[in-house]
């Protein structure tokens, strides 16, 4: 086994290193660094000190060397929008996109496994036929809609049913300014993203798990248990399920690699400062030290969570390791 | 191992108590049932002290000190800088007009000496102080002036560079000594700046201790927080010497998504919002919101306006421009973007509602739709239609690619009518839109573009036209392609007009000349006024006190004025 991580993660680095300069390149084409100056009456000489300081007039590998040594060293420049240090810009954007992932994930993953193996062991009953027909529906919603129709329903239309003071669910943040910590503001501030977030991938979650415990449910040794009396639930969730879940884990670890830097609608709609935000506002702006530092930030969670698909693959079913 | 139905019984009973808890949450803070008020634009006798309002801001700033190029952010002024930075003088609405009066900050109306040169002596007010204790002095001013005029990374230096000098006699006296005349004075240590305190930043990195929010203020308010990202929380300047605010806190908390801004209104976590006039906004309002009050206002310090290329073919051409002007109905257009909201007229002037005091307001009022009038003007330059009903000279079409901000939703509506009407008159128009940074940042000040769709905003009470049009301010490689004539606008006439308005000092001077050039600009026609870009405001009937517009310092200009229900 350890061979086998040795080799995935030598495999990693030079993808590491290609990425990230392809991404360096591109952001270095498409977004200059010094565009911001140019409002100012001094821009000529401000300019060419920024080119200056940014080496912007070498070219692009010598220019990446540069970035890739103070990046490593974990000085990753200073924003041109707000003149604060990229490092924790992200650090703190990373904190707010990780807790939403986190409980995004734990819910989507527990309700998507609940719904598929339903699915699976009583397959074309009538709740089979509604979940998949909610499945449908729910990828077919997009995020944006859905959030604002959450914060209609769960939060305005709630509030003044009830003649609350305040909406039972809030759509600003993760907490209140001021609050901070594990309690029942955040949880109140957690419910409509997490919803918003997870209906999409508990639909699609919930498919795989369908398909896969199906696969399961008719193989040999799936039989084979059955006919010699080992009790049904314990057919279905010590024997079946195990396997059945090798494909989930592989597409969770890598859309949770993704979801790094995929919650811009999310993050967007309920005001939440994460990575996705990050993105979208230095994107407008024309942020290129921000950019640069968040594309290959986010890559590196992509190749990361690759890695660990595989990792969890080898380890979950020993063919491949050996193959 | 419990049984699983006893366990589930524990978890339905877990589910109970976390709903009620939840329920109990939301009405913890319930007080006496909400109660309509009327409308809250005029001044209640008595307004409650106390409580925490909550406010939706649409955008963060970047940063804020204020005179750098990061704090270019209208937000910036409205969550912040307007309510902690002093200023010698405010702009105040007095008979319909915006004008200048001395503030709480002087004594009363400065000294001018008309000169040459220019001399202004402020006499500050003895009361004025700093939130620490610190008295504002003639030292600040001073400091304010060096740090404008020779600052690195200075957003705009204008007035403050035709400053010779800031003598201090006393703490109490300013002399400011102009090198060149400025008519605009008035707008210098106010305006969009506000004065600095020397006594905490001189000889200090002023940006390193201001850029992420400062603990000291001149104003009713002090910046308590600035959490990045989330909210900005002011709190009362128990130093002010003007009105005292009555809240204990304005929470400014960063909402940028327009429809979840009105969500969020309607949920009542945020009470007062001051929209963009998008065609989201415009929807929303009309979709009704419940509890709130509402005013729209098209006397603003914005104007939205097809900005031509004087320099570049088709639009070098006089006749196209003017045809330009008789094949669209500008009635339409605003029609169209603002009816709903009341504003059905178009701008006549390049110069935004508030400045009406200067400008001739009907300068382009004859450009009005007349397809019979575009054959004619072009015809007479030479232009004739093609089979394909397009015009062309010379073989060469007079085809029309429009940049505006992509992803502006207003603007790309504005582009579609603008499109459909320009090609029943023969003009093959195309959209091009670019990045914000990517369009004022390089394409515009260049000239890599034939028409441009963005707004003027004016950040003080001053026309400052000749920037925008004057001949000298053309980028060249002479002014280190830092003019801000991005139209190319190269009329001799318009130039010593537009010199005038900016160093005259008598307003009747200043206004004959802006009229003047206004004329001859319009009849050149070098660029086309559409709409003022109204300003929104929305706020809960809980607020009580004075809500108004301020079209420089927003609707939350005197929320030190407002109290809670």
């Amino acid at each position: 086994m350890l061979t086998y991580i040795t080799r995935r993660v030598l495999y990693s680095i030079p993808v590491i290193f290609v990425a990230s300069f392809l991404l360096f390149a591109f952001v270095r084409a498409t977004f200059d660094p010094t565009a911001h100056l140019r409002a100012s009456r001094t821009a000529a000489e401000a300019i060419k000190s920024e080119r200056k300081r940014l080496n912007l007039d070498k070219p692009t590998v010598v220019q990446y060397s540069d970035w890739l040594k103070k990046f490593v060293r974990g000085d990753w420049g200073t924003s041109e929008r707000t003149h604060e240090r990229v490092f924790a810009m992200i650090r703190r954007s990373l904190w707010v996109t990780t807790q939403l992932i986190f409980w995004g994930v734990l819910v989507s993953a527990l309700l998507a496994i609940a719904m598929g193996v339903y699915s699976a062991v009583r397959q074309y009953s009538a709740l089979d036929y509604t979940l998949t027909g909610l499945s449908f529906v729910a990828l077919a919603m997009p995020p944006f809609w859905f959030g604002l129709i959450a914060i209609q329903f769960l939060s305005a239309d709630l509030k003044n049913v009830f003649h609350l003071q305040e909406p039972l669910f809030y759509s600003i943040g993760l907490h209140k300014p001021g609050v901070t910590g594990l309690n029942v503001d955040y949880l109140r501030h957690l419910a409509l993203p997490v919803m918003t977030l997870t209906v999409q991938i508990v639909a699609g979650w919930g498919r795989y798990q369908r398909a896969a415990m199906l696969d399961v449910m008719s193989a040999d040794y799936v039989r084979t248990a059955r006919a010699k009396g080992v009790p049904r639930r314990r057919v279905i969730f010590k024997h079946a399920l195990r396997n059945a879940l090798i494909p989930l884990v592989t597409v969770m670890a890598l859309d949770i690699g993704v979801l790094f830097g995929g919650l811009i609608i999310t993050e967007t709609i309920f005001s939440i400062p994460g990575m996705g935000r990050l993105f979208f506002d230095s994107l407008l702006r024309g942020d290129a030290t921000v950019l640069v530092s968040w594309t290959v930030v986010t890559a590196l969670f992509i190749v990361l969570f690759n890695l660990l698909a595989d990792v969890a693959y080898g380890w979950l079913d020993p063919r491949i390791r050996f193959s | 191992m419990k049984p699983l139905s006893q366990r589930s019984g524990y978890l339905r009973i877990a589910i109970l108590l976390a709903v009620l808890a939840l329920v109990a949450a939301a009405c913890g803070s319930s007080s006496k049932a909400k109660k309509s008020s009327t409308a809250a634009s005029t001044a209640p006798a008595n307004v409650p002290n106390g409580g925490t309002l909550t406010i939706g801001a649409e955008q963060e700033p970047d940063c804020a000190d204020w005179i750098d190029n990061c704090a270019g952010a209208s937000w910036g002024t409205w969550t912040m800088e307007a309510h902690t930075m002093p200023r010698a003088f405010e702009m105040v609405n007095e008979n319909g007009d915006w004008v200048y009066k001395p503030s709480i900050l002087l004594q009363g109306e400065p000294t001018l000496q008309a000169g040459p040169p220019q001399v202004v002596t402020y006499k500050i007010n003895p009361a004025a102080k700093w939130s620490d204790g610190t008295p504002i002095t003639s030292e600040d001013f001073k400091y304010t002036w060096d740090q404008i005029a020779h600052g690195k990374n200075i957003y705009d230096t204008t007035g403050y560079r035709d400053i010779g000098s800031v003598d201090t006699p006393s703490p109490d006296t300013a002399v400011v000594t102009f090198k060149n005349s400025y008519g605009g004075w008035k707008g210098l240590f106010g305006g969009q700046y506000g004065v600095f305190p020397s006594h905490i930043l001189a000889g200090k990195d002023r940006d390193a201790l201001m850029k992420n929010g400062y603990t000291w203020s001149g104003g009713p308010w002090i910046i308590q927080s600035w959490q990045k990202n989330v909210s900005v929380t002011l709190v009362p300047n128990p130093n002010y010497w003007g009105e005292k605010p009555h809240l204990d806190k304005v929470i400014f908390q960063f909402v940028p998504d327009t429809a979840s801004e009105f969500q969020n209104f309607k949920t009542g976590q945020v009470l007062a919002i001051y929209p963009q006039p998008q065609p989201d906004a415009v929807a929303a309002i009309q979709g009704g919101l419940p509890d709130a009050n509402a005013y729209y206002t098209a006397d603003t310090a914005n104007l939205e306006a097809l900005w031509f290329n004087n320099s570049k073919f088709p639009f070098d051409s006089k006749a196209v421009r003017q045809a330009i002007g008789y094949s669209l109905d500008r009635n339409a257009i605003v029609q169209r973007l603002f009816g709903p909201l009341g504003v059905k007229n178009p701008m006549n002037t390049l110069d935004p509602p508030i400045l009406k005091q200067f400008t001739d307001t009907s300068a382009w009022s004859q450009y009005k739709l007349d397809l019979k009038k575009v054959d004619s003007v072009m015809t007479a330059d030479g232009w004739a239609k093609g089979s394909d009903g397009f015009w062309a000279k010379g073989g060469k079409r007079a085809d029309i690619e429009i940049k505006t901000t992509a992803g502006n939703k207003r603007r790309e509506l504005t582009e579609q009518i603008i499109q459909d009407q320009l090609k029943a008159a023969g003009f093959n128009v195309t959209t091009n839109n670019q990045k914000a940074g990517d369009l004022f940042g390089t394409q515009l000040p260049a000239g890599d573009f034939e028409v441009g769709l963005y707004a003027q905003v004016s950040t003080q009470l001053d026309p400052a036209d000749c920037a925008l049009f004057c001949s000298s301010n053309i980028p060249t490689a002479a002014n280190g392609n830092t003019g801000q004539n991005w139209q190319r606008v190269n009329i001799p006439a318009v130039d010593p007009l537009l010199a005038t308005v900016d160093s005259a000092l008598d307003l009747s001077t200043r206004a004959t000349a802006d009229k003047q050039a206004m004329k001859i600009l319009a009849d050149n026609n070098v660029a086309l006024p559409i709409d003022p870009l109204p300003n929104i405001l929305l706020w809960s009937k809980r607020i009580v006190g004075q809500v108004t517009d301020h079209p420089i310092f927003s609707m939350f200009w005197n929320m030190n004025t407002w109290g809670l229900k």
